[in-house]
C-alpha cells in the first residue's frame, strides 16, 4: 500500500491504473480537488460497527470534501495498540485511529500521535459545541492534547433490587458510602444459599477499578511531578482497605470479571462494581429475571473525588498537513454532539460531549440507567497511564497484589501489600537525573 | 517434525557410495543446494540473528531510538521472579503433560490394538484433539471448568465434592491447564504407538509364550516395552517440546493468572513482547527458549542414533 503512496508521479504515469491507485491512495495534494480520503481504524467491531458506519453516513452528507474508509476494526485495544505501533514503525498506519484512553501516554510518548493543542486553540465556540476542559484532560499527557474521548465510561454501582429488597433494604434510598453498602451487601451475602453480597471487577484492565478507588478517596496514583509513587498514602490505604473489607465483610467471591457479571445477571449478585460500558449488555441479559438499577461509585464527595475515565479516544496518525486538517474535521465531528448521540444510542458507553447529552434527554428519560454515569461525568479525569519503558509492566504488578488481597491469602495485610506494590512499583519507574 | 519422525522409525540406510568428486559437480552441488540454503538463512538464520541482537538491546515496539545494553536483560531476567516462576511452571506442565500423554497414550493404544471392529472409530475419536483447534476447544473447556455451570463441577456435585473454580484458584489452573494439554496430546502419542505395535512380530509373542511367559503382563513387559522403546524415546522427546510450546491455552484461559500460576514461557515471551512491549526482554526470552528447544533436539538425535548404531 504504501510503496504506491510514495511513488512519485513519474513512475505513477506509467500506467493509468497505477496512477489511479495512487492517487487515491495520496490524496489531496496531488489532486487538489477530489476529496481527501481519511483511513479510520477502530476496535471491537461487534460493538462498534453500526456506530461509525452511521457516523460516517452523518458526516458525508456535511462534508462532501472529506471520504471516510473504514479498515477492519481491530480486534481489541491491545492489539489496537500493538498494530499501531507497528504501522508507525513502516509509516502504513491509518490517519486516525481510535485507542484505549490509558494507551494515550505510550503513543504520546513515540510520536505516533499528532499534538492537537494547536487545532483546539484554533477552534471558536468551542464551549458552545459542548467540548470542555476535563474531556481534553483525558486525552492529554504532560500538558499536552494527543486525543479526544469518543466512547467514555466510567465506574458505577449496579444494584440487584430484588435482593435489596429481601435483605431489608430500601430499593428507593440505594446507600452511596462505602460503609452503607458494604453493610447492605453483608446482609444481602447469604439471604439465600448462593447469593453473594458483592463483587466489583477489580481486574478490568489491571488496575482501572483500583485507580478508581484511589481517585475516590481524593489520591493519585504518582506525586504531581512523577517521580514519586503516592498511591501509598491515606488514600490508597483507604482504597486497598476498601478491598479488604469487601473479601472480610461481604465474603466477596474470587471469581474473575467475566464470571461476576454473569453471576450478577444471573441474579445471584447483590451489588456489582464496575464500568457502565455493561448496562446495555446486562440489561438485555437480565430480561425481566429482577430489577437492576445502577448508582453513583460510592464514597464520591464533590471536590475531593474524581474517577477515571475508561473507554477510548480518537488519535490524528496522519502525517501529511492537510490530512491532519481533514482528520481534524472528522475528531471535531465523531466526538461532537452528532457523532456522541448516534454512538450513545447504540452502545452502553456515554458520549463526553456536553451537547450530546442534551440531544440525548429523551433517550436518557427512557434509559435512567445509563444517566448515572452521566451524573458522574463533573468526577471524569484521566485513567492514569505509568510512566517510562516499564509503564505497562507496572499495570501487571499492581493487579498481581491485588489479585494476593481478593483471593484471601494477603487480605489480613491489606496495608503490608500497599507497601510491597509501592515498593514493586517504585523500582519499575525510570530514574530521574 | 515428520522428518525426524521418518529418521527415528526408519533405521538408517548405509551409506557406502564414497565416489571422487569432480570440480564441476562440486559446483552443480552448490547450485542445487543454494535455493534452500537461501531460504534456510532468509526465513531462519536472519531472523535469530536479529533476535539475539534484539535481545542485547533496550529496544521497545515502536520506539524510535534503542541503546547498546549487552547482557543487562539477560540479568534483568535472571533477577525477575515472575521468569523463575515461569521456568518452573513450565517445566512442571511439562512433566504433567509428557507423563499423563505417553501413558494415556500408551494405554488406549494397547486397549484399541488388533481386534474390535470399532477400533477405528475409537482411533479417530482420540486422534480428533490433535486436529483440532486448540483455542476452540480451550473455550469450550473454559465451559466445562465454569465454576457455578461448568460440567465438570457438576459431576464432582453428584458425588458430593464442594465446586471448584478450577482455572481460578493458583492450586488448581495449572494442573487444569496439564489436563487439557493430555487431553490435546495423547491421540498423537497413541498413534505412534499402535504403529509401533503393529511392527512387533507376532513370532516373538509366541516364543514368549512357550518359554514360559503365560501372563499378558509377562509378555508386554519381556516383549512389547522393550521394543517399544524406541517409539516410547521418540514420543516423549516430541510431546516435551510440544508441551515447552504452550501458549493458546495460557492466553484464552488463565491470562498467566491467577497471580502467575499459569505463567509459562512462551506467555511471559508475550506478555513483555506484546503487552509491555518491552521488546529486548522478550527477545531475550526468545533466546533462552530457542536454547532450550535446540538442546533437547539434540538430545533426541543423539541419544536416537546411539540406539540405531547399537542394532
Amino acid at each position: 500500500m504504501r510503496s504506491q503512496h510514495e511513488t512519485p508521479p513519474m513512475h505513477a504515469k506509467l500506467s493509468l491504473s497505477v496512477l489511479t491507485l495512487g492517487l487515491t491512495l495520496a490524496g489531496g495534494p496531488v489532486l487538489a480537488q477530489s476529496p481527501t480520503e481519511i483511513v479510520v481504524q477502530y476496535p471491537y467491531g461487534d460493538v462498534f460497527n453500526e456506530t461509525h458506519r452511521r457516523i460516517a453516513e452523518a458526516f458525508a452528507a456535511e462534508h462532501p470534501d472529506i471520504k471516510v474508509t473504514f479498515r477492519a476494526p481491530y480486534k481489541d485495544y491491545e492489539d489496537a495498540t500493538q498494530r499501531i505501533l507497528r504501522e508507525a514503525m513502516t509509516g502504513t498506519g491509518p490517519d486516525v485511529t481510535f485507542q484505549a484512553l490509558n494507551r494515550v501516554r505510550a503513543l504520546a510518548d513515540k510520536k505516533v500521535a499528532v499534538p492537537l493543542d494547536d487545532f483546539v486553540a484554533a477552534e471558536k465556540n468551542f464551549d458552545a459545541e459542548g467540548f470542555h476542559q476535563a474531556m481534553f484532560d483525558a486525552g492529554s499527557i504532560g500538558g499536552k492534547i494527543y486525543g479526544v474521548p469518543f466512547a467514555v465510561s466510567l465506574p458505577v454501582a449496579y444494584f440487584n433490587l430484588d435482593l435489596v429488597k429481601l435483605a431489608g433494604g430500601d430499593p428507593a434510598a440505594l446507600p452511596t458510602t462505602w460503609d452503607g453498602v458494604i453493610s447492605l451487601a453483608a446482609k444481602i451475602e447469604g439471604v439465600k444459599p448462593g447469593i453473594h453480597g458483592m463483587v466489583a471487577e477489580w481486574p478490568i484492565s489491571g488496575n482501572w477499578l483500583f485507580q478508581a478507588l484511589v481517585f475516590d478517596n481524593g489520591g493519585t496514583m504518582m506525586n504531581g511531578d512523577e517521580t514519586r509513587v503516592a498511591f501509598d498514602g491515606e488514600a490508597g490505604r483507604k482504597a486497598i482497605g476498601t478491598l479488604a473489607r469487601m473479601v472480610t465483610e461481604t465474603k466477596t467471591p474470587n471469581i474473575s470479571g467475566n464470571d461476576m457479571r454473569t453471576a450478577f445477571a444471573a441474579g445471584q449478585v447483590g451489588v456489582l462494581l464496575t464500568t457502565t460500558a455493561y448496562v446495555n449488555t446486562l440489561t438485555k441479559q437480565i430480561g425481566d429475571r429482577f430489577t437492576m438499577k445502577t448508582s453513583p461509585f460510592p464514597g464520591l464527595v464533590p471536590g475531593v473525588s474524581r474517577l477515571p475515565a475508561g473507554g477510548n479516544v480518537m488519535m490524528i496518525t496522519a502525517t501529511d498537513p492537510a490530512k491532519r486538517k481533514a482528520a481534524w474535521g472528522l475528531v471535531k465531528f465523531w466526538t461532537g454532539a452528532q457523532g456522541g448521540a448516534i454512538m450513545v444510542e447504540n452502545t452502553g458507553y456515554m458520549a463526553p460531549n456536553k451537547k450530546a447529552a442534551d440531544r440525548l434527554a429523551d433517550f436518557y428519560a427512557r434509559n435512567p440507567n445509563q444517566f448515572t454515569a452521566v451524573a458522574q461525568l463533573p468526577y471524569l479525569t484521566n485513567w492514569y497511564a505509568f510512566p517510562g519503558a516499564n509503564g505497562l509492566k507496572i499495570t501487571d504488578v499492581i493487579k498481581d497484589r491485588l489479585q494476593s488481597v481478593m483471593d484471601g491469602s494477603r487480605t489480613s495485610e491489606a496495608d503490608a501489600v500497599l507497601t510491597d506494590m509501592a515498593s514493586d512499583v517504585q523500582a519499575l519507574l525510570p530514574a530521574k537525573n | 517434525m515428520t522428518e525426524m519422525s521418518r529418521s527415528a522409525a526408519l533405521p538408517r540406510q548405509p551409506v557406502e557410495t564414497e565416489r571422487v568428486r569432480r570440480p564441476h559437480e562440486e559446483r552443480a552441488a552448490w547450485r542445487l543446494v543454494a535455493p534452500a540454503a537461501m531460504l534456510i538463512i532468509l526465513i531462519l538464520a536472519l531472523p535469530m540473528a536479529a533476535v539475539v541482537a534484539l535481545s542485547l538491546t533496550d529496544y521497545q515496539l515502536g520506539a524510535e531510538a534503542w541503546r547498546f545494553v549487552g547482557a543487562a536483560n539477560y540479568a534483568d531476567l535472571a533477577a525477575d521472579p515472575v521468569f523463575w516462576r515461569s521456568i518452573v511452571n513450565t517445566v512442571v506442565y511439562v512433566v504433567e503433560v509428557v507423563a499423563g500423554s505417553t501413558a494415556l497414550g500408551l494405554a488406549t493404544a494397547l486397549m484399541l490394538q488388533g481386534s474390535s471392529i470399532l477400533a477405528p472409530v475409537w482411533r479417530t475419536v482420540f486422534f480428533l484433539p490433535v486436529m483440532a483447534s486448540l483455542i476452540a476447544m480451550a473455550i469450550v473447556w473454559e465451559f466445562m471448568l465454569h465454576p457455578t455451570f461448568g460440567l465438570v463441577n457438576g459431576m464432582l456435585g453428584l458425588v458430593g465434592i464442594a465446586p471448584v473454580n478450577w482455572l481460578q484458584n493458583s492450586a488448581t489452573a495449572l494442573p487444569a491447564l496439564a489436563v487439557i494439554g493430555i487431553w490435546q496430546q495423547f491421540g498423537f502419542a497413541m498413534v505412534l504407538f499402535l504403529a509401533g505395535l503393529s511392527g512387533i512380530p507376532q513370532a516373538l509373542y509366541d516364543a514368549a509364550e512357550m518359554d514360559g511367559a503365560p501372563s499378558a503382563w509377562s509378555r508386554f513387559r519381556l516383549v512389547t516395552w522393550p521394543l517399544l522403546a524406541p517409539v516410547t524415546l521418540f514420543v516423549v522427546v516430541i510431546s516435551t517440546i510440544r508441551s515447552f510450546q504452550v501458549f493458546d491455552t495460557v492466553h484464552a484461559l488463565t491470562k498467566g493468572g491467577p497471580n502467575k500460576a499459569t505463567e509459562v514461557l512462551l506467555y511471559t515471551m508475550y506478555a513483555e513482547g506484546f503487552e509491555f512491549f518491552r521488546t529486548g526482554r522478550a527477545a531475550a526470552i526468545a533466546v533462552l527458549f530457542v536454547a532450550a528447544m535446540l538442546v533437547l533436539t539434540l538430545t533426541k538425535v543423539v541419544v536416537v542414533e546411539k540406539r540405531i548404531h547399537l542394532k
